[in-house]
């Protein structure tokens, strides 16, 4: 990748770069990414729909309407019913509210473990690096996925123990790439400047180290949001997850898979707002990429 | 170059044994085969049940040491994997559905790996043009569709069509028709079973492979060596083609190696859709039918694949990029 310098040629005729605010240089980058100002409006509508969708309808997400089964989408059922006769409009928001809420969550936790163990890692050094290094080379060769299902079938679906599982065997990765980023941090003369100011080590890691980090972490945090949808969609759809009488996008989808032929807005009304979550969130996540890339020279001017 | 695969070897050996006994005993601790039989009627009293399971080794009188002990004896001396609660020896399921899954694994493995290399290649020597542009539209869209919901469709699609042709040109369920005989008919009929679990698969998986050979190739597209092929008077097709495609080639063919036991976990909700009897379905079922046994050697079988394909990536760095040396 090759950064495009600006040209020094006519150094007169150039304005001078106007001194923005780094987080208003930031947003500006942002709202210039077309796509991500796109991603984030799907966004925000999809949480607008889980937080006030309820509104829409007066059935609950719980309550079955005996006189409508499997009701195609139209009258008082905007999306129709399912078998049970429950108003797919209230599940969905339901469900979309289960899977935001447990994709956020276990990603600020996840992003927060893998921030301070891998930068911790990587400032502390000797046996505690070696150790840590250890312990995520070995949680990345277990059957994660398998254990996750072991235990969270056993747990019958309580999304709080499933937002710890996912949290529990969610964070080496970004781990290891946060600790590769942090060796060379540890090396800077600011790190240095600190030390020699008799800053405790853990003061460093957590107000030093980490602050450096922002960016990727920002990133990761949206991406991680992706990840967790997906694999609670994977372990929800087969059974292992979120189970009844709780739902979430995932079980959604698993309901709507028995009925794809007669009953197709069952499967259409989760698939397309796992879809939308997903594509918005990554929209999202690239343009913060690129507006938090310190190396990025757009949005200095004008 | 023996030595050091020896040694990897032995390192992966040790990972796999610590993985399997650890999901042995959580799967002791999270999976009760006393459930199979508490359904039955007329009910079983619990030294009934007890007797039913102690053949195969998993009697709750015993302490889980103890069972622990005799389900590694039998795996040690005997080869044999153990059983299910109800009887059915795990060694008599898991042969049959390494083929089943393999089949579709590597159709959809090189499927993916051919289309996305291809494409990645081709895009990256036109970086930026149309053709790009769409490309990478297409593959943020379908890297984020959940297996689930593109399996789904797929048989939305293949049902409107059977519907729209008045007979079943594409099969939605299983890995084959039974009751078909003849050689050839066998053939196209499991060829026609294929078509929609290889197609999602390669759906989901050329994405990676498409994006990463892109960027792979954009990185060495400006390398020092490529400028001096150019200097040399090759065209910009033939440098691309004899210096830059080989060295981007390297880190692919090293990770496609270790990509097998990951679609693996992909292939998993692939077979549930389509109801193919694979080692993807075991995994759900053994975890559903409390098969405590299954659960260790599906656990086992997927450290296998993963220490396997980890070599492989090894072997194939130190075989093919020259500045790596086995030591």
């Amino acid at each position: 990748m090759t950064a495009t310098l600006p040209v020094p040629l006519d150094e007169t005729h150039v304005p001078p770069p106007i001194r923005l605010g780094r987080s208003r240089l930031y947003a500006r980058r942002f709202t210039r990414n077309r796509s991500a100002v796109a991603g984030m409006v799907i966004f925000l509508v999809l949480v607008g729909y889980a937080t006030i969708g309820g509104h829409l309808t007066s059935w609950s997400w719980s309550e079955q309407d005996f006189l409508a089964l499997t009701q195609p989408p139209g009258g008082s059922h905007w999306f129709g019913t399912s078998q049970g006769g429950n108003d797919v409009l209230a599940q969905s928001v339901h469900g979309l509210q289960r899977s935001l809420v447990i994709a956020l969550s276990v990603s600020v936790l996840t992003t927060v473990i893998s921030a301070v163990v891998g930068a911790g890692a990587a400032y502390l050094g000797g046996v505690v690096e070696r150790g840590t290094l250890m312990v995520i080379h070995f949680l990345l060769v277990v059957p994660s996925f398998l254990i996750l299902a072991l235990v969270s079938n056993r747990v019958s679906g309580d999304w709080r123990i499933l937002i710890l599982l996912l949290t529990l065997f969610g964070w080496m990765f970004t781990a290891r790439v946060i600790w590769s980023v942090s060796t060379s941090l540890r090396e800077r003369d600011y790190v240095l400047l600190a030390e020699f100011m008799g800053v405790s080590r853990w003061r460093i890691v957590v107000r030093h180290i980490i602050p450096h980090l922002g960016g990727l972490l920002i990133v990761n945090l949206t991406l991680g949001v992706v990840t967790t949808v997906l694999s609670e969609t994977s372990l929800s759809f087969l059974g292992f997850g979120v189970k009844l009488p709780d739902v979430s996008l995932g079980s959604l989808l698993a309901d709507g898979s028995a009925t794809i032929n007669s009953a197709p807005w069952l499967f259409a009304v989760p698939a397309g707002l796992l879809v939308l979550l997903t594509i918005s969130l990554t929209l999202i996540g690239d343009g913060l990429r690129d507006a938090l890339d310190p190396t990025s020279m757009a949005g200095g001017r004008g | 170059m023996v030595r050091y695969v020896a040694r990897k070897a032995i390192g992966w050996l040790v990972m796999i044994v610590v993985a399997t006994n650890a999901t042995y005993f959580l799967a002791n601790w999270f999976l009760d085969p006393r459930s199979n039989y508490r359904e039955l009627r007329p009910v079983r009293t619990d030294e009934q049940i007890a007797h039913a399971l102690a053949p195969y080794g998993l009697s709750p009188s015993w302490s889980i040491v103890h069972r622990w002990w005799y389900w590694l004896c039998d795996i040690l001396f005997r080869f044999d994997w153990g059983h299910s609660p109800t009887g059915v020896p795990v060694n008599s399921e898991i042969p049959q559905r390494v083929l089943v899954s393999g089949q579709l694994i590597l159709l959809g493995t090189v499927a993916s790996v051919v289309i996305g290399v291809a494409l990645g290649v081709y895009t990256a020597s036109r970086q930026y043009s149309a053709v790009d542009r769409a490309g990478q539209a297409v593959s943020v869209v379908l890297l984020n569709i959940p297996t689930a919901v593109s399996a789904l469709a797929l048989v939305l699609g293949a049902v409107w069509l059977n519907q729209l042709a008045g007979t079943t040109v594409l099969h939605v369920a299983g890995a084959n028709t039974p009751g078909v005989d003849g050689t050839w008919h066998t053939i196209l009929d499991r060829a026609d079973h294929l078509v929609l679990p290889t197609l999602n698969l390669t759906l989901l998986g050329y994405v990676s492979w498409h994006l990463t050979q892109r960027t792979l190739l954009l990185d060495t597209l400006n390398a020092e060596f490529v400028r001096t092929a150019r200097a040399t008077g090759l065209t910009r097709a033939q440098a691309i083609r004899r210096h830059a495609l080989r060295a981007s080639l390297i880190p692919t063919a090293t990770s496609v190696a270790f990509s097998i036991p990951a679609v693996f976990t992909g292939a998993i909700i692939t077979e549930w859709v389509f109801g193919w009897e694979g080692m993807g379905r075991y995994f759900t079922e053994t975890i559903s039918q409390n098969n405590v046994d299954g659960v260790a050697a599906v656990a086992a079988f997927g450290a296998v694949a993963t220490a396997v394909g980890a070599i492989l990536s090894d072997v194939a760095t130190v075989a093919l990029d020259p500045r790596v040396r086995a030591s």
